[in-house]
């Protein structure tokens, strides 16, 4: 008998099924598909083939649903997939779809919700733990598809004289994020790519920044007072204001003239900034 | 010479751009004809894969083939989508743009999959009206594949071939024959993959796909992951006698082998054509194993 509900009734009552985390028997007495298509109309939407039942036929498409998303979330949370276990991870992602499933033509920022789903689970193993890993990782993947901007290139630093620096601004890339943890993320991220050994998961403040060179995506580990004064670079201080109000403060161990210098190099060195901006005369 | 209305070129034999092969690519420019673009890859992203299609856009002819223009919905055109595609077109100079015959969800939500439509009459009117707003957005034709499907509803009146015929014709669109596609689905609907070649009209053909797939014992699934097996070599070939010269395309998407693997399985569509084309027996074919057996 053939059943036509109209194209945009079926269409609803599709995806209503491919959604619904039940059986196809569960799924198509929902509230959700039932408000489009009875259950009992609905045993005969879809016609069998030689081989499978019209369920059967159905539940291709609803396994496949659960299996793109975790291939999506896997591409952008690799390491909370490691640190979580593929069953885990599959877990989490079933649940988390179901609150933030994608209203986007693009998968790229299906995850983007995920540091704070994974905040509000109070079932998660290491909870808190988890939620700095997947809000590092989330800020990868803003450091990878962020614009592209040319770092500064030694001859636009030579060009500004020595007197004009302390006024002066500088303004990072696109790709720059700079982020701060209670737990060892980085280094458990740098584990999984295999770049370091494991290190003990117990709290332990750590400092980050993320960006981008040459296309790569890179981390590097940050002390707090560079952290700091790259905090206060980034939020528009001048370069003079920025190097006071890190050297003004008492450090263990002591923050000396030289590292700042070793700092600047460094950050110069890896293009974490984009522009540098005199002090309007 | 190219066979259809619009004059688009038989570019020859090209695979899908895919990031396992960046590297591969730009430092050994490899002589192969072209490239089929991932649309939505690159259209929200000012990083590497965006600076490295820039590169091959000017090396290479590029096709952009989407997957999101849900061109069967019942939901609103999505025109924010639909501008960062026309404008990624430009940037690439695009030979011309694809996607599916398909809708991808409703409501506002996307399940990301290319999910079957019921091939009536309400569909046909529906989707000729979106596919002509598309059109006019994009101001170009686009071409629209028949995907592989897994089910059929029973409200249908059309069989997939026509029901795409009749599209093509009413709304002015082009159509990519997948042609690992019709036998996935024939396989699973149980139709004559040749019959459904002869209904696909010539003039509308811009483009063929090719690819490997799983299957399952009572079903086949789509999955671009493995060599192309000898029956859709040779539906390939029936399906160039009926249509000519046809840019081709061998798509490979999980298991990616490396650049080389890919390329040889797109050429051996040459062999196939070329020796259509003098009326020779077709190339002997081995069995091939499953990739990465």
């Amino acid at each position: 008998m053939a059943t036509n509900p109209g194209l945009d009734r079926v269409q609803r009552w599709m995806q209503a099924l491919i959604q619904d985390q039940g059986t196809c028997e569960e799924a198509i007495t929902s509230e959700r598909a039932q408000a489009e298509i009875s259950a009992d109309e609905a045993r005969t939407v879809v016609l069998p083939s030689k081989t499978l039942s019209s369920f059967e036929r159905l539940d291709i498409y609803r396994e496949m649903y659960l299996l793109r998303m975790e291939e999506a979330l896997d591409t952008d949370y690799p390491a909370l997939k490691h640190f979580l276990g593929d069953e885990e991870f599959m877990r989490l992602v079933a649940r988390y779809v179901e609150v933030y499933p994608s209203r986007s033509y693009t998968l790229n920022r299906l995850g983007d919700h995920l540091p704070e789903f994974v905040a509000s689970l109070d079932d998660l193993p290491k909870r808190d733990f988890c939620h700095e890993l997947a809000l590092l990782e989330l800020a990868l993947t803003g450091v990878f598809d962020a614009t592209e901007t040319a770092p500064l290139s030694p001859e636009a630093v030579r060009a500004v004289p020595p007197d004009a620096w302390e006024t002066a601004r500088l303004k990072p890339i696109e790709a720059f994020r700079l982020l701060e943890f209670d737990y060892p993320v980085s280094r458990y991220l740098g584990f999984v790519d295999q770049e370091n050994p494991a290190p003990r998961l117990a709290q332990r403040k750590t400092w980050v920044v993320a960006y981008r060179r040459n296309y790569h995506v890179h981390r590097m580990d940050l002390t707090q007072p560079a952290f700091e004064l790259l905090s206060a670079l980034a939020a528009g201080q001048t370069v003079g204001d920025a190097i006071v109000s890190v050297m003004t403060r008492k450090w263990r161990p002591a923050v000396k003239e030289k590292q700042l210098f070793e700092w600047f190099r460094d950050w110069m060195a890896e293009g974490l900034f984009h522009a540098v901006e005199p002090a309007k005369t | 010479m190219a066979n259809n209305r619009w004059g688009y070129p038989d570019l020859g034999f090209g695979i899908g751009l895919r990031s396992v092969h960046f590297e591969h690519i730009l430092k050994n420019n490899p002589v192969i004809d072209w490239f089929e673009v991932l649309s939505e890859n690159y259209l929200d992203t000012g990083g590497r894969p965006l600076h490295v299609l820039d590169q091959v856009a000017e090396r290479y002819p590029v096709v952009l083939h989407g997957v999101s223009l849900s061109v069967g919905s019942t939901d609103p055109i999505d025109f924010e989508y639909l501008k960062k595609l026309k404008a990624l077109g430009k940037r690439v100079n695009a030979r011309w743009v694809s996607d599916h015959l398909c809708w991808t969800g409703v409501t506002g939500l996307n399940t990301h999959d290319l999910l079957p439509m019921p091939y009536t009459d309400q569909a046909l009117r529906h989707t000729i009206e979106r596919v002509r707003n598309i059109q006019d957005f994009l101001e170009r034709p686009i071409a629209l594949e028949n995907a592989s499907t897994y089910l059929e509803f029973s409200a249908s009146k059309w069989p997939e071939s026509e029901f795409i015929a009749a599209l093509a014709e009413e709304a002015n669109c082009g159509i990519l024959l997948d042609v690992n596609n019709v036998y996935v689905s024939s396989f699973n609907h149980g139709f004559d993959p040749k019959k459904y070649i002869d209904n696909i009209p010539k003039d509308r053909v811009v483009q063929m796909h090719l690819a490997g797939h799983t299957n399952k014992g009572t079903h086949i699934l789509d999955t671009h992951s493995d060599y192309v097996i000898n029956t859709v070599w040779e539906l390939y070939r029936y399906a160039h006698r009926r249509l000519g010269g046809v840019a081709t395309l061998l798509e490979w998407d999980a298991n990616i082998p490396g650049f080389d693997v890919v390329h040889g399985e797109a050429l051996k569509a040459r062999q196939f054509r070329e020796q259509e084309d003098k009326k020779m027996p077709a190339p002997e074919l081995e069995e091939v194993p499953a990739y990465g057996d």
